[in-house]
């Protein structure tokens, strides 16, 4: 065997000048004849071409130039450096003209096996290599004497990529890719144009958060080398499958041409639009850091996107996934969106006749109109006109929102929320988004409402009186709502104050609101009315302490209704005193005199006493202080006058439930009571 | 301490509760009704999750929320449905440990009943279940 080294990588012999060397090696050959000069080994340390870059080559020619092996360190081409490559030709032929690899084999990193034809002429410069990769996999390269190199793909693996670029590896890529890749012009200044189309498509990082199957794409364009750099421009078309990039799923139809600009690790996009469902247009640009992947800065234009499409798959997913499904979008919105140094540093939208709210009406706001500029650094205000809203059963009327927004801060000096003939206003509010939630404060105000439409509204029975409260001190932290002030009730001819008010996890299945709730000087008479409990006349006071609402329901309370101090008629009907005597349960009442209720309608009394306190489903009850009756009774009411009648209950303990089924079925029941 | 005791047996009922053993009910009563509701809507939301748990879609995290930490066994399409069932599972939580702390009368405990619950979700987890330990996520 013989050993030849070609010029070395300082001279930068070029492709055609090895070839001259190899073939200048095969007259050797050819000439030594002999045995021992059969094969021929040719080392080259660098090699260069317009489109590739050869690093420690190494061929050996056996049989007399039959056959060659070939051996490479390392080959640059298109940015990528591929290592290890290795050749068998066992039908090999170089001459003046021609260099043929017939029958060969290549292997390299992540692909072996691979059959290789080779036919190259060397006078003309051009040439074809065919490499067949596995089942139906053909990549066709050819080298045209002009320069121009043209790459045919045909159901190539794109796992393959994975192998070759350690980059794609994590992302288990999928599917088949055909298509071509035309380069024209010099390695750095030349125009590459591509048309490639990705089948059975398909990716996922290892957390599978970033996932796609079934994918059908096209992409086309073409890059033109320019000043170090690369301009390019391309047009995606994603017409099958479906994606999950974390938290949102996406399914086929989008559109999108770029266009911009691949400098070192740095990828501008300096026009992207993209054709998006149930939005009109949507514009880009941006820089891209392909070595952190992340997008350095950036910024995208919405324009009219349909709430009712783009809400439910985007929006909610982003803002509220816990409500996401539960969630209902209306009207258009246009947005405008700027990233710097990988974070959202400006934000501004337009609502147009937007709405949002929960499924099953329970909270509502729309028809909004408006804008919401937002920046991280700077002050801003928000101006939205909401046509009205909806809370529960209430409705809300319009009215016009100023917000001072400046990062994570709102503060809204005043906004008043019409609701049927009163308001509610809110002040001097002042909110913080913080890792945990919302923190903040401000003051709240009920401008009176007039009971007979709050109780309407609401389906209560009518009653009259006004609604008003002054909540001057209200803490919001996470979770939790404070309302330090008084709401107050003028209703039924005396007034109901509730204090200490405290809304716990608003948003949650705990939520559950406590209070004080003091009443003074109740009519009796419009009280018992109303609710068709009979008839008594007189006054009462009530005492509601540490009252805890599960979900509008009590859970938790200290009762105390007793008789208002005062002059002032007390009657009490045959009916009430059974209804009475039923809040203790069947049989639980003894009534003195029993055998006088047959024969009156009504009985005077000199006061009325019921305790409450509730527990954990149960209300331990109680009557007037110091009234007892025989064998372990409680007074209820202490008859006074003629005739007279005292009510006595008997059962301390009463389920709460059943309790408040007994009482509204005797609030219901039109039917006179049986007096037994 | 009055807490640690009180938070001790609020755990035992939770966790044998969402366990299925029905003998722990009895020790609710202690509950606040905030904690029950909660509880009651974690009970029902754990058939969903069981699965996912054993799967390894989910697994149980050290700031004692539940975490989505390999989705790849789930179909694409049901991915969206599975981050907002945690979402609300972690809504729940982080509810749950701000109640807790209040029915003690100690809200500025919340991290502390945040950390003992997620030592104890870990501790008490599933053979085959996920958790995320000082140096990541590990099977048990």
């Amino acid at each position: 065997m013989a050993t030849a080294t070609c010029p070395p990588a300082s001279s930068r012999p070029d492709f055609f000048r090895f070839v001259a060397c190899c073939l200048a090696a095969l007259a050797l050959l050819s000439a030594a004849g002999g045995a021992a000069a059969r094969a021929l080994v040719l080392d080259f340390e660098r090699l260069e071409h317009p489109a590739f870059v050869v690093h420690d080559l190494e061929l050996t020619l056996e049989e007399g130039g039959a056959a060659a092996r070939l051996r490479i360190g390392a080959l640059e081409a298109g940015g990528r450096r591929i290592e290890g490559l290795r050749l068998q030709c066992p039908r090999f032929r170089l001459d003046a003209d021609q260099l043929q690899c017939a029958g060969g084999r290549l292997d390299v990193a992540g692909l072996s096996g691979v059959a290789v034809e080779l036919d190259a002429r060397l006078a003309a410069r051009s040439g074809t290599l065919r490499l067949e990769l596995g089942d139906g996999e053909a990549l066709r390269l050819n080298a045209a004497a002009d320069g121009v190199l043209r790459a045919e793909l045909r159901g190539v693996e794109v796992a393959r990529l994975g192998a070759l670029a350690p980059l794609l590896a994590g992302w288990q890529p999928a599917g088949r890719i055909d298509g071509q890749v035309e380069h024209r012009g010099a390695r750095a200044a030349g125009r590459s144009r591509f048309d490639l189309n990705w089948r059975e498509g398909g990716f996922s990082s290892t957390d599978g958060l970033q996932a796609a199957e079934g994918i059908a794409l096209r992409l086309h364009g073409q890059v033109d080398g320019r000043a170090g750099g690369w301009d390019w421009q391309a047009a995606l078309e994603w017409s099958a499958g479906e994606a999950y990039l974390h938290p949102l799923y996406l399914t086929a139809g989008p559109r999108a041409q770029l266009r911009g600009r691949l400098a070192g690790e740095r990828l501008r996009i300096d026009e992207a639009t993209l054709e998006l469902d149930g939005v009109e247009r949507v514009a880009g640009q941006g820089e891209y850091d392909l070595a952190a992947g992340r997008l350095h800065s950036g910024g995208f234009g919405i324009a009219r996107a349909d709430l009712a499409v783009v809400g439910p798959r985007y929006l909610a997913p982003l803002l509220a996934p816990a409500q996401a499904e539960g969630l209902r979008f209306a009207g258009h919105v246009s947005a405008g969106l700027r990233v710097e140094d990988g974070r959202l540093a400006e934000l501004d939208a337009a609502f147009e006749q937007a709405g949002i709210g929960l499924e099953g009406g329970e909270l509502a706001f729309g028809p909004v109109d408006g804008a919401l500029p937002w920046r991280a650094e700077q002050a801003t205000e928000a101006v939205l006109s909401v046509g009205g809203g909806r809370w529960q059963k209430l409705a809300l009327g319009a009215f016009d929102l100023h917000a001072r927004l400046h990062g994570p801060q709102v503060a809204v000096e005043r906004v008043r929320i019409p609701l049927l003939d009163g308001a509610l206003v809110f002040d001097d509010l002042h909110l913080r988004h913080g890792a945990d939630g919302w923190h903040g404060s401000g003051g709240a105000v009920v401008e009176p409402i007039s009971m007979p439409l709050l109780t309407e509204a609401v389906g209560l029975p009518p009653m009259a009186g006004v609604l008003s409260a002054s909540l001057p001190g209200m803490q919001v932290s996470p979770g939790e709502i404070v309302l330090d002030g008084a709401l107050v009730i003028s209703v039924f001819g005396g007034y109901l104050q509730a204090t200490e008010l405290r809304v716990l996890e608003p948003f949650g299945v705990a939520s559950h609101l406590y209070a004080d709730i003091d009443a003074r000087n109740l009519d009796l008479a419009q009280l018992t009315d109303t609710f068709s409990f009979g008839s008594i006349s007189g006054q009462v006071d009530v005492g509601l302490r540490g009252l805890e609402l599960a979900r509008w329901k009590p859970v938790r309370f200290d009762a105390r209704v007793a008789s208002s101090p005062g002059r002032y008629p007390r009657r009490i009907s045959q009916r009430a005193v059974q209804n009475i005597g039923a809040l203790g349960g069947a049989g639980a009442v003894a009534a003195i005199q029993r055998s006088l209720l047959g024969f009156f309608e009504s009985f005077g009394y000199r006061e009325i006493g019921i305790s409450c306190v509730l527990r954990d489903g149960v209300c331990l009850m109680g009557g007037l202080e110091g009234a007892g009756g025989a064998g372990g009774g409680y007074a209820l009411v202490r008859g006074g006058g003629i005739p007279a009648l005292n009510v006595i209950g008997y059962n301390r303990r009463v389920d709460w439930f059943e309790l408040v089924d007994r009482l509204q079925r005797v609030t219901e029941s039109n039917a006179s009571p049986v007096v037994r | 301490m009055k807490l640690v005791s009180r938070l001790r047996v609020l755990l035992a009922a939770l966790l044998f509760s969402l366990a299925g053993h029905a003998a722990a009910q009895n020790n609710l009563e202690i509950n606040t009704p905030a904690i029950s509701a909660l509880q009651k809507s974690m009970q029902q939301r754990h058939a969903q999750l069981a699965p996912l748990y054993a799967s390894g879609a989910l697994g149980l995290a050290r700031d004692g929320t539940v975490a989505l930490r390999d989705a790849s066994s789930v179909p694409l399409a049901q991915r969206g449905q599975i981050n907002a069932l945690v979402s609300a599972e972690n809504a729940d939580r982080a509810a749950l440990y701000r109640e807790i702390a209040r029915a003690n009368g100690r809200p500025e405990w919340e991290a502390d009943v945040r950390a003992t619950f997620a030592q104890r979700w870990i501790d008490r987890a599933q053979k085959g279940w996920w958790v995320q330990g000082a140096g990541g996520w590990v099977q048990k």
